[in-house]
Order: C-alpha cells, then structure tokens, then sequence
C-alpha cells in the first residue's frame, strides 16, 4: 500500500511547447504514420487510421501543454484509435500500441530508428523456418510476389503455394510468439 | 469460410492492397500479426507519402479554419461515430493523462475533447500493493462532468475489483466495480457529487473482500 504522505506525480520538466498546431502535425505525422504502418501492414489503413488520430486529437489541443503531453495524448488517442480499428475490420485484437513502449515512435529524434527492429525481427522469424516456408514467406512479404509468382519461382502449383503459405505462416507465428514482444 | 477470407486477407497485406474484413478466430489473428510484422520489415515502404501528408495538412487546415464544422473523415472511408466516442474522450483525456504522468513526468494539462483540463483539475495516484509493486493508475479529473478513470494490471487475476474512494474526511464511498481479465481492467465514471479537491486516495477490493492495492492522490 501507499504509505506516508501524498507522492508529487506531476513534475513540470519540459517547458518545450509547440507554437502552433501545424508544429504538432508536422513533428508527429511521420512518426504517427510509422508506428500505425507497423501496427497495420498497409498504406491505406495506416494513411486512414493517422488521419483519424489527427483528426480527433488536432482540435481540442491546447497548445501550451508540453511536447511530451502532446505526443503522449496523441499516443493514446493512437492506441483507441488503432483498437477501435480491428475491432471493426476482424473483430480481434490483432495489433496494439502499448504506451509504455510506443512512446518511443514519437519522442526519438527518428521513428525510422525505433522501427528499425522489425527487418531483424522478421529475419528472427525466417531464420527459424524450414527453406522451403522461409522462402514463400520471402517471396511474398518481402518480395511482394503475388501467389502465383511466388508458385512459378518455387516450381510447384498455386494450390500448393497457399497451402505452403499458410503452412508457414502458422509456424512463423509460433515462433513469433516464442520470441516474445 | 475463414481459411479463404484469412487467404484473402493475407493476399491483401502481402500485395499493399487493403484488406476487408472478416470475423477472425483467435488463431488467424496471430497468424496475421506476423503477417504484419513481416510485411512491415519490407525496405522502403514505412514513411508516409508525401502527397498524403500534404492532403492530410490540407484538410486539418479546412478543419481549423471551421470551428462549428463536423471532424474531417479519413479520405478513404466514412467512420461511423457514436456517443461511445464522447465517452471515449474522456477516457483518452485521463489515459493520456496517465501516460504523462507515469511515463514521461511531463505535466498536467493534456486535452481532450470539450473538457480541457487546467493542471489544478487533475489528481493523480499510482496504484500499489502493500509490497509496493505498482498495479495500475488513477486520474481524477474535475470538470463538467468530473471523472475518475483507472487502469489495473494484477498478472493472474480474473475478477471482479471494487474501486472505494476515499475523502479528506476519513469516509469512504464504495465508486464501483469492475472487471479484470486476463490481469488488465479499466474503469472511468462520472464522479457525481464528489469534489475531486476532497479526495485522499482510492482502495481496490477483490471479490473476496480482501485489499488488492491503494493510491494516494497527490496534491
């Protein structure tokens, strides 16, 4: 339990504060975008869900509040924004923006190097498959190979590349899973 | 037939198209995270385009320059929005709030909504066990109406937790309850008659009775 006396939780310790709105759109779009791209996996949803954060965040913003209040009620409205979203599209919790470790997209001096980590993530995740589920994974994740593409490079039918597919991504998720958040 | 929507949704993610929705099984969505999580480590395709970031400028600024106008939607499709998002504010007012507090030791007065708090609005306590380990947050936020919202994370419980409030004048009055699963809950009410000034402290109580974790506001 909480002992003693009152614990002073609110410290004033940056003073930094935006001039004006487009100060904060234009020190947080990139950063916002990136994190929702790494949430999402595509350019609409992750152009659609950082409109709708800004969206609803930009109007009521009071401008004296500091940088790192700003990012982080942007961060928040991210995550409700981003929750709401697969709650629509698959009715799952498919991905999440944790503030405790998001935060970082928005107050590193670049989001591109707390991203960086996901290229070795995902070759954490390959390295761990049989050859022939890495491969289809490399063609068509990171290769951008459609399935019958991805089919004629390997040599086999377009049946046997979406059962392959799907073969190797359930195992990619385990290993996913082992290697933890 | 999940299979061929998980397909085709895969097939969306792997080729840059948007995918359509599905109801999804637990499974498919850690399957799809680490569809994400690989589509997203291609090179090249992570920073927003310019012509988006300009259009999104654009209409924010049409935004800005029309008070009484209704929020811009996303430029791909309509959001349906409900008095849940109001609710939703107030929630993100406080969980900001938290955040501010707990992670970055900024100071008060983030915004939201139409109740934009002054930094004297706000009260603020950490939750904890009696062996001082942090269980979650609590934000008293006074305003039309005043709230208080609270987040818990109790690794292993799944239950129901009573919220008991207690005020400058030694009495405590039973808020609510809510529900932990999986160890996280939240909860955020309206505060009614109670003056968020007068509050000394906040009190969870598992089902059993027992006292899971307290919080003192500071001043």
């Amino acid at each position: 339990m909480v002992s003693g006396g009152d614990v002073p939780y609110l410290h004033v310790v940056d003073d930094d504060v935006y001039g004006d709105w487009e100060s904060v759109y234009r020190d947080n779009v990139d950063r916002l975008y990136r994190l929702m791209y790494a949430r999402v996996g595509n350019r609409a949803d992750a152009e659609d869900l950082t409109s709708e954060v800004f969206s609803t965040a930009l109007r009521p913003l009071r401008l004296s509040s500091s940088k790192g209040q700003v990012r982080a009620y942007l961060l928040v409205t991210a995550q409700t924004v981003l929750a709401s979203h697969w709650r629509r599209r698959l009715g799952q919790p498919v991905t999440a923006i944790d503030p405790d470790t998001d935060i970082a997209y928005l107050t590193e001096p670049s989001a591109v190097e707390v991203a960086s980590d996901a290229p070795a993530r995902a070759t954490k995740i390959l390295q761990a498959l049989p050859d022939r589920y890495r491969r289809i994974l490399e063609l068509r994740f990171l290769e951008a190979c459609s399935i019958k593409e991805a089919a004629r490079s390997m040599g086999i039918s377009v049946s046997n590349a979406k059962v392959l597919q799907h073969r190797a991504l359930r195992m990619a998720a385990n290993v996913d899973l082992e290697l933890g958040p | 037939m999940s299979n061929r929507r998980l397909l085709a949704f895969v097939d969306a993610l792997a080729t840059g198209r948007r995918p359509k929705r599905f109801r999804a099984q637990p499974e498919d969505a850690e399957m799809l995270r680490t569809a994400i999580a690989l589509r997203a480590a291609r090179p090249g395709e992570a920073a927003p385009t310019e012509p988006f970031v300009e259009g999104l400028f654009q209409r924010l600024s049409e935004q800005a320059k029309s008070p009484s106008m209704p929020e811009p939607r996303p430029a791909r499709r309509l959001r349906v929005r409900t008095v849940l998002v109001a609710a939703a504010a107030a929630g993100l007012l406080v969980a900001g709030t938290a955040v501010v507090t707990e992670q970055l030791h900024h100071p008060a007065p983030t915004s939201a909504a139409a109740h934009v708090p002054e930094g004297s609005q706000l009260r603020t306590g950490t939750f904890q066990t009696t062996d001082g380990q942090v269980l979650g947050q609590i934000v008293a936020y006074r305003g039309h109406p005043s709230w208080v919202f609270m987040n818990v994370n109790a690794p292993q419980y799944d239950g129901t937790i009573e919220c008991m409030l207690q005020v400058d004048n030694g009495a405590t009055v039973a808020f609510g309850t809510f529900t932990v699963h999986g160890g996280a809950g939240q909860f955020s009410k309206a505060l009614g008659e109670i003056d968020v000034s007068q509050l000394r402290g906040a009190k969870l109580v598992s089902s059993t009775g027992s006292a899971v974790a307290a919080a003192t506001f500071a001043r």
